[in-house]
């Protein structure tokens, strides 16, 4: 038994302890692997097929380029959080999903992608517009726009074949054919509470209407205007007279419920319940159709999810990186994934667009449409941080349930602006301004 | 080894008096007590002392996700204390602790007499008493999403059917009182069985001879729960109301689950709306500020109980 001497403990330990120091400073474990590993963060897509064609077209890169490529998915509730401890450590995956205010939140920390949004742009066609408003911030463009969920209007044909009715152009229209249907005992659904489609539906309205929540400076109030007074009015009728009270405790899985089970007539959502009833081979799949989203006296607008891939700028791989994307929108590869996804999946990019999917199911041939309407949360703002503020504190959605609940417009709208005045604050500060 | 180290010392193999020198440090009574205390102690620093020192770092700077901030001193504060969803929060925070604290408190102590009673599969049933409180909330409080459904109340539809409710019921988590009602009601199904375990402790451990004296005294069964079980239990009890009502005030997952604070914030607690603000809408700093207007107000509660207790 060799007893060790204090000198060389002191020594085995120090030496020991500064490793651990550099370890813990760098916040990330020793490498020992010589391959490069190229990292993406994404969510758990709500069809499979699609993340699982994702991972077969990494692999094919990882060949390629003689690297590893490992797709992390999660629940897409909790990427926010994994987000902000990545941006936190200052390390974590290569490439990441990024959506609302994500590109203007990590400004700082995300690499420009602005040459793969000329080279992709002059490819295809053409990116749509929502494009730049979502990933191109004052310093360049943060993300690449990757796909977008169009969010239609579902109905049951049955019910409105029975009332007579043909499918509304504009939301005046809706309102019409909901009276008659919900005597029907069809009411339309619409959530007015704290859910993501509550959000999306309002945007939808409030610009149809020609309303805006912000100027396009970003920082000025705009809610407060005849028009969104139009909008709460419209609201106001449509709860009384077209839908039931159940809205207002609505999450993003009761409209869909209420269309499979045959009551609501009319709702404002993906084309999952549709999918959904076909999976299942649930009946009601033949009287579900789609047709696109209602407008008004400025025309026809929509919010649809639109999700983005961004490369933190701390990543030791952007380049590797960079060519991952590129690949991921190869026209061969682009349109596998847009097969596994069974259609859910839609292109930012013109030519992309064209797959035959959409046109070979008339229920699905309008949604390429949806396109051209679509914007990101803000508009005519940018998606900037005090616009997910007011997304994630339900404000708009919580304006209409005041007012719904006997609140007088006036005063509803002036608690809107009185919480989007504090949001703007919070961030004007954080700029400097 | 059979040869002590004594033996070795005595033969030279080891430096003479060193390992036995540190042993004899050691083993002092201050340096082991220590030496004890430091794993947790360490835990500690690192789990709690921490990151609450980083929350009161960041509630005084303007701190977003990917963004650090600068010092703004107590403008978060102000920010949120003259906002209207803050105050509905504070508001909820204390009719949600104090009605389902008070229901847990009376409902628990009846729960544990019942169990204290002998019957049979009295072990079987008195484990399955602390089911609600093992299953992970998110889990069963998923369920509860399901009986309150709008379409598919499983609450509505038997109530209906028993006549006891007009068609289509209370609309549960739409409505601001009853989905309160809806809220307090999961969180005291939930922490029903933590208050009545403890009391169970309790009861059990008070003598028997009280209560033969108090009936030979003449006392009913109503005397001997007032002058007997209450004054004895109340050691306990207050144990148990401190913890649930430090539970109860910082509970996130029945809320997030069941309303995500809705209808219009009325039922938006002090770690929901943190967690609102500060992850999902990205402003750690302010997340941070209404997050630690918990503590002086837990602070409080401890500091008062704590006394009661010690008064005793």
């Amino acid at each position: 038994m060799q007893a060790t001497s204090r000198r060389e403990f002191l020594r085995v330990t120090s030496g020991a302890t500064a490793g651990m120091a550099s370890w813990l400073a760098l916040g990330r474990a020793p490498a020992f692997a010589q391959k490069r590993e190229l990292t993406f963060l994404s969510w758990n897509h709500f069809v499979p097929a699609s993340d699982d064609e994702l991972r077969k077209q990494a692999d094919a890169f990882g060949k390629l380029a003689n690297c590893e490529v490992r797709v992390d998915t999660i629940a897409h509730l909790q990427l926010p959080a994994k987000f902000a401890a990545e941006a936190q450590a200052q390390s974590g995956h290569d490439l990441r999903l990024s959506f609302g205010a994500d590109p203007f939140l990590y400004e700082n920390l995300l690499a420009d992608v602005g040459d793969i949004i000329d080279e992709l742009g002059k490819k295809y066609g053409g990116w749509y517009p929502f494009a730049k408003e979502g990933s191109q911030t004052a310093s360049g463009w943060k993300a690449v726009p990757w796909f977008w969920i169009s969010f239609p209007a579902t109905y049951n044909m049955t019910h409105f074949k029975q009332a007579g009715l043909e499918t509304p152009k504009t939301w005046a229209e809706l309102l019409h054919h909901g009276k008659i249907l919900k005597k029907q005992g069809n009411p339309v659904g619409i959530a007015i509470s704290h859910c993501a489609d509550a959000n999306s539906t309002f945007w939808s309205v409030l610009w149809s209407y020609g309303g805006k929540v912000l100027e396009a400076d970003g920082k000025t109030p705009a809610i407060n205007s005849d028009k969104t007074a139009q909008v709460i009015e419209w609201y106001k009728e449509l709860y009384q007279d077209a839908m039931e009270s159940e809205v207002l405790s609505w999450d993003d899985a009761s409209n869909n419920r209420c269309i499979l089970a045959g009551k609501c007539s009319w709702i404002h959502n993906p084309i999952s319940p549709y999918n959904l009833a076909l999976a299942k081979k649930m009946p009601i799949a033949d009287e579900i159709n789609h047709h696109n989203s209602p407008g008004g006296p400025a025309g026809i607008h929509s919010a649809p999810p639109i999700n983005l891939i961004a490369i933190w700028k701390f990543s030791k791989n952007v380049q590797l990186a960079k060519d991952f994307v590129r690949f991921l929108f190869q026209k061969e590869n682009y349109d596998a994934w847009i097969v596994a996804s069974n259609a859910f999946n839609h292109p930012p990019l013109k030519h992309l667009a064209d797959h035959p999917i959409w046109a070979r199911n008339p229920k699905f041939a309008m949604l390429p449409k949806e396109a051209e309407y679509a914007h990101e949360r803000g508009w005519p703002a940018k998606p900037n941080a005090a616009v997910q503020l007011i997304q994630v504190n339900y404000v708009l959605p919580d304006m209409v349930a005041k007012a719904v609940n006997g609140m007088p417009t006036k005063r509803a709208m002036a608690w809107a602006e009185d919480q989007i005045k504090l949001a703007v604050q919070g961030k004007l500060r954080e700029a400097g301004a | 080894m059979a040869v002590g180290s004594r033996v070795l010392e005595a033969a030279g193999l080891v430096r003479p008096g060193r390992l036995a020198r540190i042993r004899e440090w050691w083993e002092q009574e201050h340096v082991f007590g220590y030496g004890l205390i430091l794993p947790a102690l360490l835990l500690i620093v690192c789990l709690v002392a921490y990151p609450f020192a980083m929350a009161i770092y960041f509630s005084l700077s303007d701190y977003w996700v990917g963004s650090p901030g600068k010092f703004t001193g107590l403008q978060n504060f102000r920010d949120i204390l003259g906002n209207e969803i803050f105050q509905r929060t504070v508001y909820n925070s204390f009719v949600f602790t104090s009605i389902a604290v008070a229901f847990k408190t009376v409902l628990g102590i009846w729960l544990a007499m019942l169990l204290f009673r002998s019957f049979r599969f009295k072990r079987l049933i008195r484990g399955a008493v602390l089911l609600p409180w093992v299953i992970p909330t998110a889990l069963s409080t998923l369920a509860w999403v399901w009986m309150f459904d709008s379409l598919y109340s499983v609450v509505n539809w038997t109530a209906i059917r028993l006549g006891i409710m007009s068609p289509p019921g209370p609309n549960w988590l739409g409505m601001p009182n009853y989905a309160m009602t809806a809220v307090i009601a999961v969180n005291v199904w939930r922490g029903l069985p933590f208050f009545a375990i403890i009391v169970l402790a309790g009861l059990v451990s008070i003598p028997r001879e009280y209560y033969e004296a108090a009936a030979v005294d003449g006392a009913g069964s109503w005397g001997r729960f007032r002058h007997v079980t209450l004054p004895l239990l109340k050691p306990v009890l207050a144990v148990v109301i401190l913890f649930s009502t430090i539970f109860t005030f910082a509970d996130f997952n029945i809320v997030r689950v069941l309303t995500r604070g809705g209808p219009v914030n009325t039922t938006h607690l002090f770690a929901t709306l943190a967690y609102q603000v500060g992850l999902d809408g990205g402003n750690l700093g302010q997340g941070a500020a209404i997050s630690l207007f918990l503590f002086p107000m837990l602070a409080a509660i401890v500091f008062l109980q704590l006394r009661y207790i010690r008064k005793e």
